[in-house]
């Protein structure tokens, strides 16, 4: 663990002084029992390496790689939190939760300080996912954000805008939605880089729509993980777009823990010039008679890599589980690589499975179809990869 | 129009057309008919570009231009149309973006003005409705959940739409029931002008019997063997194809 502490989260010595500064800016007494834990269990372990599977496709060495090196001369579109009329906007930013004004009364937001500790949900990260037990140990802006039942679904739109953005930014958002709840969740990155983990702890009855939309310029990083838990007859979707980057990964955990209820997800993953995008979803049918779907579309061009995993465990006992599992990627160029792995791990009796992966370049006779009808070679691709991708628009 | 000179053309690796020789004067329907693998396909797909067709040896003029040096989106511009003995579906784009993306990149590259969103909806409502075919085709994914008659008659719109000086249909009345045919032979017979030409692969005489052909050429083995009226059809649907080996 000596390895990630010094070249990759800090110095011993800057991160204990920045830890103890916490302490003085009040940090309460049960988040640092947390950080305690979160660093003995941290110092157990190995630093990400290529010996891990989810990050066995991935230059381990951009996380600590100082962002100026790219030299990238890319930048975003601001987005206008002001013109989200529909929606309530939260910025997360070096001062935490801004930009939401009065929140209406179906929504309550709670930061650390005033967040009661046994809301604080408790993770077992083991090596895999050691860069979010990093988030545990060294998480500076979050908290919880409880959403109410409204008459009407409501809207909740998140952007993620860093001033600063060489040094990691951890942030926890933990969403809690109440029973029956019908809402839009948008999450949105701008500026920074970002290591987030978000849990949706979601009551039965609960129709969420989540669209995780990540669009970052070649020296960007974006480190996340969701987690779901989803009770009985809850429907969740979730819409991921993960473009460019030098470095994204995300993990997605989804919990069954009562029946009746369907996730389905979409990722569209978009690499090129040299990005390195990680898309697993690992879905947990711990229970009967619940239904998960899961799309993937990944166009990888010029050096770019793309990891795609989709795992479903179903339990003893879970029958009635219903599994879909289809990965179909596309190589725009010969030294661009995808590395697509569907997997189903199945214990119980009565389950309906199937999974399926492809990787092959665009259909050569779908292009000349439309050049033929006098689309030149350039945009019968753009509309051949936006063909593409429709199958994993979900919402 | 155009003017097919001693063509040598491989499909892949293989030597499919041996020496095709054809003109086709503006106004003129040709009828290509012949046994399977003669190179009836190979010769549309020529003429159109794909890039699986090569040419080995000969030359093709149309309207004055070198058509094998063009790209086929350029032969596509200046009036080449094929439609496909098997039209391909592409998923999440419908027919309407997808033609209006066509004809307005067919008028850049004529130096004309595009078709504003307006303008071409009135055209294509007024063309979907002379053609006598139903109107949600224009919304529908182009080609996806299609019937085989319905894929051929978007074809023949396509074509309407586009407007082609020199049209090439493989095929198209392959898998058409005899009331789809009539719809898509009113289709080519509505476009058919002392400009534009048609050349028409078919392996069966009944497509002829509502789109008269000036001629009927027979392709055996990579090049044109006999040649005729409309006729020569109606012999060939009695004899097949059987003398050729003689």
């Amino acid at each position: 663990m000596v390895g990630l502490i010094t070249d990759w989260l800090k110095q011993p010595e800057k991160l204990a002084q920045e830890l103890e500064q916490q302490k003085a800016d009040e940090i309460p007494a049960w988040l640092q029992e947390k950080r305690q834990s979160a660093l003995q269990k941290i110092q157990t372990m190995k630093a990400p390496s290529r010996r891990l599977e989810s990050w066995r496709y991935t230059d381990v060495n951009r996380l600590i790689k100082d962002l100026d090196s790219f030299q990238s001369t890319e930048h975003h579109e601001k987005i206008n939190a002001t013109e989200k009329k529909d929606s309530v906007v939260i910025v997360i930013d070096e001062s935490g939760y801004t930009g939401i004004g009065e929140c209406p009364d179906w929504l309550t937001i709670q930061t650390f300080n005033n967040m009661s500790p046994g809301d604080w949900h408790e993770f077992d990260f083991d090596s895999e996912s050691v860069v979010s037990l990093a988030n545990d140990l060294l998480v500076q802006t979050g908290g919880l954000i409880s959403i109410k039942k409204t008459s009407q679904p409501i809207n909740i739109h998140i952007v993620y805008a860093f001033d600063e953005i060489d040094d990691w930014k951890y942030i926890r958002n933990q969403f809690k939605l109440a029973h029956g709840a019908e809402v839009n969740i948008i999450e949105q990155h701008q500026t920074g880089r970002i290591n987030v983990i978000n849990v949706y702890d979601l009551a039965d009855h609960v129709v969420l729509n989540r669209s995780h939309d990540i669009r970052l310029n070649s020296s960007e990083q974006f480190i996340s993980f969701n987690l779901f838990e989803i009770p009985e007859n809850v429907t969740v979707t979730n819409m991921n777009q993960h473009i460019g980057g030098s470095l994204q990964h995300h993990t997605h955990a989804i919990n069954f823990n009562k029946t009746g209820s369907k996730y389905t997800s979409g990722s569209i993953n978009k690499s090129f010039d040299n990005n390195h995008i990680t898309d697993i979803v690992n879905v947990n049918h711990s229970f009967k008679n619940n239904q998960s779907d899961v799309t993937h579309r990944s166009i990888a061009k010029d050096q770019s890599q793309i990891f795609n995993n989709a795992k479903a465990l179903v339990a003893v006992g879970a029958d009635q589980s219903e599994i879909e599992q289809d990965l179909k990627n596309v190589l725009l160029s010969p030294d661009a690589k995808i590395f697509s792995k569907p997997e189903l791990e199945v214990y119980a009796d009565e389950v309906v499975a199937a999974h399926g992966s492809t990787i092959g370049a665009l259909d050569e006779t779908a292009l000349f179809y439309l050049r033929s009808r006098g689309i030149n070679i350039d945009q019968a691709r753009d509309i051949m990869i936006e063909s593409f991708e429709q199958e994993a628009w979900v919402c | 129009m155009l003017k097919i000179e001693n063509v040598f053309a491989n499909a892949g690796d293989k030597e499919i057309l041996k020496g095709l020789s054809l003109e086709v004067k503006p106004g003129e329907v040709h009828a290509i008919m012949g046994p399977n693998g003669a190179g009836k396909s190979t010769l549309g797909n020529l003429l159109a570009g794909m890039p699986y067709v090569q040419p080995q040896g000969g030359s093709v003029q149309y309207m004055g231009k070198d058509l094998l040096s063009l790209e086929p989106e350029e032969r596509a511009a200046i009036g080449v149309f094929l439609a496909f003995q098997y039209p391909v579906e592409i998923p999440g784009v419908n027919n309407m973006y997808f033609l209006r993306t066509a004809l307005n990149a067919q008028r850049k590259y004529r130096g004309e003005d595009a078709m504003d969103s307006a303008q071409f909806l009135r055209m294509v409502k007024q063309k979907i409705k002379d053609m006598n075919m139903r109107d949600d085709l224009l919304k529908r994914p182009v080609n996806v959940g299609f019937s085989g008659g319905e894929k051929k008659r978007n074809e023949v719109f396509q074509m309407g739409v586009l407007e082609p000086k020199l049209a090439i249909l493989d095929e198209t009345d392959s898998g058409l029931d005899i009331d789809a045919l009539k719809i898509v032979a009113d289709g080519v017979n509505q476009l058919r002008s002392a400009d534009r030409s048609f050349i028409i692969i078919t392996h069966y005489q009944r497509l002829l019997d509502y789109i008269e052909p000036d001629f009927v050429h027979v392709l055996a083995d990579g090049k044109i063997v006999k040649s005729g009226d409309k006729n020569l059809a109606l012999e060939l649907e009695e004899q097949g194809y059987g003398w050729l080996n003689n």
